[in-house]
């Protein structure tokens, strides 16, 4: 029973087989059990065949968006299509929506590494993001919807107020963590203040702090599609939301994997710009 | 995926043994995921969510009168409540076996998935639960071009619609901007945005909002009285058991809801303490729930059900309502008719096409309770 002990050794094909074996299951499972149903009901919706959701993506990804004018007629090139679909107008509001929130995470890793290394200032905010940390801001949607009103701010600020803590807590103990023996030294060989911060301590946690944005984009997608949920006109989870009104699983079940590819796509590029970036850098 | 599917399983072992039933392997399953066999009791579940006229599904069963009624007919019945759309997606899984719900959703939902459904219990229709609420005085000719609140592709849009069709603004629609607003937040959303004009929701959200200054009704549902008709349906495979348990369900469920009807219409102290238990569903007060019931039209009676259910008005009414779901593809992608989802009325009367009956108004239980039999 070796194979089963800390220094096993699987073999490529090994790997390989035992990697894909809960994708196999999952999709022949569901697979069979989508059959069956189909069998007993041709007009089932719950569980859309392989054929059905080919046909939901490809209407989503090509055909022109309802509200639009019919001006792309059979003519135009895939990617013109492609781009007066519904699925890209949808992408496209969730994305700058995404991207903007994430631009945002910038500023709170700043704030972080400046409470951290400065005491008046980690005086001041490090207690009241503490506290704030532990709201569940979306039970106090009604009071966000006074301040940030129900339109684009109010989604982006759902996000940032809901990951930046998080961030802003993490640079900060991140940076906390970085020996005093280097400050120290620093300041003896003649370092400013700013350049203590900035050249030893950031440039040190740099890789952590994008890690940890990176990890934290699951939140930052989840908070989007409440926030969508809640009060849009676009968007991938108010597709998804009017979809559900009618059982639409064919086009949602496509969306739901095309949302995780995008998600699996920012992450692979974070990840592979933080090694290039900080090839010194090891952690996964 | 893998998530639904076992989440599927566990919910509810018993539907395996209609997609699956043939494999000795998910027989195991099944037993493995029941623990125990069960009694030879047939159990049903009923559905239903939070309104005005569902409300008393709750009191039905925690004040013992389904529990009676039940015993009677050598059954067990389950009440459980969901949101609206799960409760929904519920009865299309064939994970419940009856759902509190309004003609459209029953159309548009279980019908057109294919989900053969039948309406037992015609219980009240909207009668200015639904309203559109504007700022400012609007009119609704005013309407076309601003921004209007509400859950898209429900009841609200179907009411908003009429209205502007009544009013003969029905060109004016598409110029509309909808805002898909979750129905749990509509009314703080828009209390707090007064750069929204327009809201299209329902009671109790309706009374919440009319609180705030500035604000007024242009159009309710009591101006399309008996377009939106809340029902309880059954899947009509349920009822078509052979064992004739699903009879049994539906004879049960009907004599309840009318033994409480009637203790809910009996004027006197009585009737406030069964009003009080019915409006505690929702977390209500007794003053709140009858401010509801005074805008919705009660059928308490079987004869007053009976008398719509079987009226002409009734074909008008799914016509308009099917031509709606059809328009805003409600009726799936894949339906290329009005007619492929087709209505069946009391008395035989076809909506759409023959072969493809997907909804049924049956006026039999209902029937059965009028002449006492039940």
């Amino acid at each position: 029973m070796s194979f089963l002990r800390i220094h096993a050794q699987p073999g490529r094909t090994a790997v390989w087989t035992l990697s894909w074996f809960l994708f196999a299951t999952g999709i022949i499972l569901y697979f069979y059990v989508a059959q069956e149903r189909h069998r007993e009901n041709p007009d089932e919706r719950v569980m859309p065949t392989i054929g059905q959701m080919v046909r939901g993506f490809s209407d989503a990804a090509l055909k022109p968006a309802e509200e639009e004018e019919v001006q792309t007629t059979s003519g135009s090139s895939l990617l013109s299509r492609f781009r007066s679909s519904m699925l890209w107008k949808d992408t496209e509001a969730s994305g700058r929506r995404f991207l903007i929130s994430v631009a945002l995470l910038f500023p709170a890793v700043l704030l972080g590494l400046h409470m951290a290394m400065f005491p008046v200032i980690g005086a001041f905010f490090l207690r009241f993001i503490l506290f704030f940390d532990k709201i569940v801001a979306l039970s106090l949607l009604p009071i966000l919807f006074i301040a940030f009103g129900i339109d684009e701010l109010s989604k982006i600020m759902l996000i940032v107020i809901g990951v930046a803590p998080t961030i802003i807590l993490d640079t900060f103990n991140l940076s906390k963590s970085v020996p005093s023996e280097q400050i120290v030294k620093g300041f003896t060989l003649g370092a400013s203040d700013f350049s203590i911060a900035y050249r030893i301590v950031f440039k040190q946690i740099l890789p952590r702090v994008l890690n940890s944005i990176r990890l934290n984009l699951k939140a930052v997608m989840l908070f989007l599609f409440a926030g969508e949920m809640i009060a849009s006109t676009d968007g991938l989870a108010y597709r998804i939301a009017l979809l559900r009104r009618h059982m639409g699983m064919d086009t949602i079940i496509p969306y739901v994997l095309w949302v995780a590819l995008l998600l699996f796509l920012v992450d692979f590029a974070m990840n592979t710009i933080n090694h290039k970036l900080h090839p010194w850098f090891e952690a996964a | 995926m893998l998530a639904f599917l076992t989440n599927r399983f566990r919910i509810n072992p018993k539907s395996l043994t209609l997609p699956c039933g043939r494999g000795p392997v998910m027989i195991a399953l099944m037993i493995a995921l029941m623990g125990s066999a069960p009694a030879a009791t047939p159990s049903f579940t009923v559905g239903w969510s939070v309104y005005v006229g569902w409300n008393p599904y709750y009191y039905m069963a925690k004040s013992g009168i389904l529990r009676k009624w039940a015993d009677k007919y050598g059954i067990n019945i389950r009440v459980q409540r969901f949101d609206y759309a799960p409760s929904l997606d519920a009865f299309v899984a064939k994970n419940i076996d009856a759902c509190a719900m309004t003609n459209m959703e029953a159309l548009d939902m279980p019908a057109a998935a294919g989900v053969d459904t039948t309406a037992v219990i015609v219980g009240d229709y909207s009668n200015g639960n639904d309203a559109v609420i504007v700022r400012q005085n609007l009119t609704l000719a005013q309407i076309p071009g601003k921004q209007v609140m509400l859950v898209e592709k429900t009841v609200s849009q179907y009411l908003f619609e009429r209205a502007m069709a009544i009013n003969g603004l029905g060109a004016q629609i598409r110029r509309v901007h909808y805002l898909n607003t979750s129905d749990s937040d509509i009314a703080s959303a828009f209390l707090t945005n007064p750069d929204k004009p327009v809201v299209v929701t329902w009671k109790p959200l309706v009374s919440q909002i009319l609180k705030a200054k500035d604000v007024k009704v242009v159009f309710n549902s009591s101006q399309i009285p008996g377009e939106i008709l809340d029902l309880l349906v059954v899947r009509s495979e349920v009822l078509n058991r052979a064992d004739g348990s699903g009879q049994k369900f539906a004879k049960a469920v009907t004599g309840a809801w009318y033994e409480l009807l009637k203790l809910m219409s009996t004027a006197g102290p009585g009737a406030d303490k069964v009003l009080a238990g019915i409006a505690e569903a929702s977390q209500d007060s007794l003053a709140s729930y009858k401010e509801q019931l005074s805008t919705t039209h009660m059928f308490y009676t079987p004869q007053a059900a009976l008398d719509i259910a079987s009226s002409p008005d009734l074909k008008k009414t799914m016509d308009l309502v099917r031509q709606f779901c059809f328009q805003h593809g409600l009726l799936g992608e894949k339906t290329k008719s009005v007619d492929d989802v087709a209505v069946q009325f009391p008395g035989g009367a076809v909506l759409g096409k023959p072969d493809r009956i997907r909804l049924r108004f049956s006026t039999t239980y209902m029937q059965l309770a009028a002449q006492g039999k039940l």
